[in-house]
């Protein structure tokens, strides 16, 4: 009898073994059948055209493990930061920029357990320990091709050469701080990104200061493709997006794609959801390749999902960022340093914001 | 304040304000719970929690207003969103003082049509006008356009402090036309004949009969329009460079951006502190009338 036990035990155990080991090797996209029954996710980010083309990316994954998806947005850091502090938080995955895995890791947000989300098929270096790229874009010079016939721009460098290059520039100004623009001003200043000193942000600002007061800060990305559409600023740092949604309304810009920026959205997990397996199911599935195709399709942002071949137009397809060519022009900002230096560079560059 | 403004205007005899002041300290507390529960809840809570994290964050003491006045650039900005301010409150009153006027000379159906003209962009959400503004004001857009048609050189307006202004005004507009107009209404304007008849000029019957006696709705309205324009964010991102960022933009950076709860409660504090300031020394000038001219 008492061996009986110890079999059916031993049997019992190897039963959930299996199927722990089972789930411990996730494949990007994929999710049981009905397992998520009866639960509820809240997933948060900016909203519009965007946010619509990551739920169509999910839908997979809603009918397949049976969850209540919400939406819920815009983010926004501060909110976050309330319903941590309040220990009531009801976002379970969140859509942020750039930077705040990096500065809030730990503190905001969880550190992600890879053992439940595959990152196989992401390009390299995306990853951090509390976030995985929730989709690519880059900033990338546009310029007017009526004003510079003859002699097209190449690269930042002489986006912020005004004398060999005269006319005026525009720039993101929507407020949050852009690592790489600040050092493609300081290595068209002459300086150098090896190293950097926080003396060398006051460096690069004087650089975009060299550009001139009639130098426009754009707020929006609706903003900087007007200012294309309407032909008012001769070069214009763009979102990949907004560029292409301007040249395909007829403005008469485009791309230098030498040392394009870099940029990424991340997929976060915040501190203390009810219930982090259920986030990590979602983000695995997020980044599988029919979800990440159907983001591309809806959105026109790239896939990170290397096979990812979302069926696209020409144009659409002319400002995807995740071509052979393209990667091996894009410039890759030191986050190390802006994440160290987070505080201080947001200062210096909201000073120029403000007209300081 | 209030209520000494108030009884030194009071016709009402004696005892029956007696009487009624007596009511009203038993009863009329539950009149204005409501709107007091909300205020407090809604306004009086949160400003004593940003006052207090102004102070307690990252730790206790000055360390953020020592920090918010120890840098220029947020000092550039508090001065020139007052500024702003009040040349906003200028154009809205040029711009709002006749045309309340004319509300109260025109005929009912006119005057309909007339508070349609104020209330309709109003109803419009402030971001629909304001990108209606970027697209009239900026190098290529149809204001300079007709410049240029006419042979003028084009005038810079998009992201200029004019520009700024003229976004703001044309927002603010209806809260200097609809207190200017409540009070104008009131005026009789037979005291106007009145002046002419004893041989004033019709400038001199204005400015001494007309003006004085609608400057009650002229303070109303400037101190609303200069109140809100103080608070303003999104028509200065949208329609101002760098030159008019107001400090509504610096705070939200402070607190959406980096964070900062200390900091970003701090300019909350400074400006609420400099507002107040500001009304404290105008208020004098709003008591004028009432000294001069005995109204009935």
């Amino acid at each position: 009898m008492k061996t009986r036990i110890g079999q059916v035990a031993a049997l019992g155990l190897l039963m959930i073994t299996t199927a722990a080991l089972a789930q411990s090797k996730p494949v990007a996209g994929e999710v049981a059948e009905g397992s998520l029954k009866g639960k509820t996710l809240t997933f948060v980010s900016y909203g519009g055209i965007y946010q619509d083309g990551q739920i169509a990316a999910l839908k997979e994954f809603v009918d397949k493990s049976g969850v209540t998806l919400l939406s819920d947005g815009p983010t926004e850091i501060s909110k976050l930061q309330a319903q941590v502090e309040s220990g009531n938080v009801t976002w379970d995955v969140v859509d942020t920029g750039d930077f705040p895995p990096y500065v809030y890791c730990g503190k905001l947000f969880q550190k992600l357990d890879f053992s439940k989300i595959d990152t196989s098929n992401i390009p390299e270096g995306q990853t951090s320990e509390c976030s995985v790229p929730a989709m690519n874009y880059g900033v990338v010079l546009m310029y007017n091709t009526e004003k510079y016939k003859d002699n097209p721009p190449k690269s930042w460098k002489d986006f912020f050469d005004i004398e060999k290059f005269p006319g005026s520039r525009a720039l993101e100004g929507s407020g949050d701080l852009s690592g790489g623009m600040i050092e493609q001003a300081l290595l068209a200043a002459g300086g150098s990104v090896e190293n950097m000193t926080v003396a060398d942000i006051d460096k690069a600002i004087e650089k975009v200061k060299s550009l001139g007061p009639d130098t426009i800060f754009w707020k929006t990305g609706a903003d900087s493709q007007q200012l294309a559409e309407s032909g008012e600023a001769d070069m214009i740092a763009m979102w990949t997006g907004r560029a292409m949604t301007a040249v395909k309304n007829g403005a008469k810009y485009t791309p230098a794609w030498q040392d394009w920026l870099v940029v990424m959205d991340q997929m976060t997990i915040p501190m203390g959801v009810k219930d982090p397996d259920a986030a990590h199911a979602l983000i695995n599935a997020y980044l599988g390749k029919s979800a990440q195709e159907t983001l591309a399709k809806t959105t026109s942002y790239t896939p990170i999902h290397k096979d990812a071949k979302p069926e696209v137009d020409e144009i659409t397809a002319a400002f995807m960022t995740n071509t052979p060519d393209k990667l091996k022009l894009g410039y890759q900002q030191n986050i190390k340093f802006w994440v160290e230096n987070f505080e201080v560079a947001n200062e210096k560059w909201n000073g120029l914001m403000a007209g300081n | 304040m209030a209520t000494r403004a108030i009884d030194s205007r009071d016709t009402v005899p004696a005892v029956t304000a007696d009487g009624r002041r007596r009511w009203f300290r038993g009863q009329a507390f539950w009149l204005v719970a409501p709107a007091l529960l909300l205020l407090v809840i809604c306004l009086g809570l949160p400003l004593a929690i940003v006052t207090l994290r102004s102070f307690s964050e990252p730790q206790w003491g000055w360390q953020n207003y020592a920090w918010f006045f120890g840098t220029p650039v947020n000092l550039t900005v508090l001065q020139r969103t007052f500024a702003i301010s009040a040349w906003v409150t200028l154009v809205c009153l040029i711009a709002g003082y006749p045309y309340a006027y004319v509300m109260t000379a025109v005929g009912p159906r006119m005057r309909l049509v007339l508070i349609l003209c104020v209330l309709v962009p109003f109803w419009v959400s402030g971001v629909v006008r304001t990108l209606a503004w970027v697209i009239l004001l900026q190098d290529s857009g149809v204001i300079n356009s007709a410049i240029r048609a006419v042979g003028l050189s084009p005038v810079k307006l998009i992201r200029t402090q004019t520009g700024v202004v003229i976004g703001m005004a044309q927002v603010l507009l209806p809260f200097m036309i609809l207190p200017l107009y409540s009070v104008m209404k009131t005026i009789d304007l037979r005291l106007m004949q009145a002046a002419r008849s004893l041989g004033a000029s019709p400038a001199r019957a204005f400015a001494q009969v007309y003006l004085p006696l609608s400057l009650p709705g002229v303070y109303a309205g400037a101190i609303i329009v200069f109140i809100l324009a103080l608070g303003f964010y999104i028509t200065p991102a949208l329609l101002g460079g760098p030159r008019s960022t107001m400090l509504s933009t610096l705070i939200q950076n402070q607190v959406l951006s980096l964070l900062n709860w200390g900091r970003g409660g701090a300019m909350g504090v400074v400006l609420l502190i400099a507002t107040f300031v500001l009304l404290a020394l105008a208020a004098p000038l709003s008591r004028q009338p009432h000294k001069t001219g005995s109204r009935r």
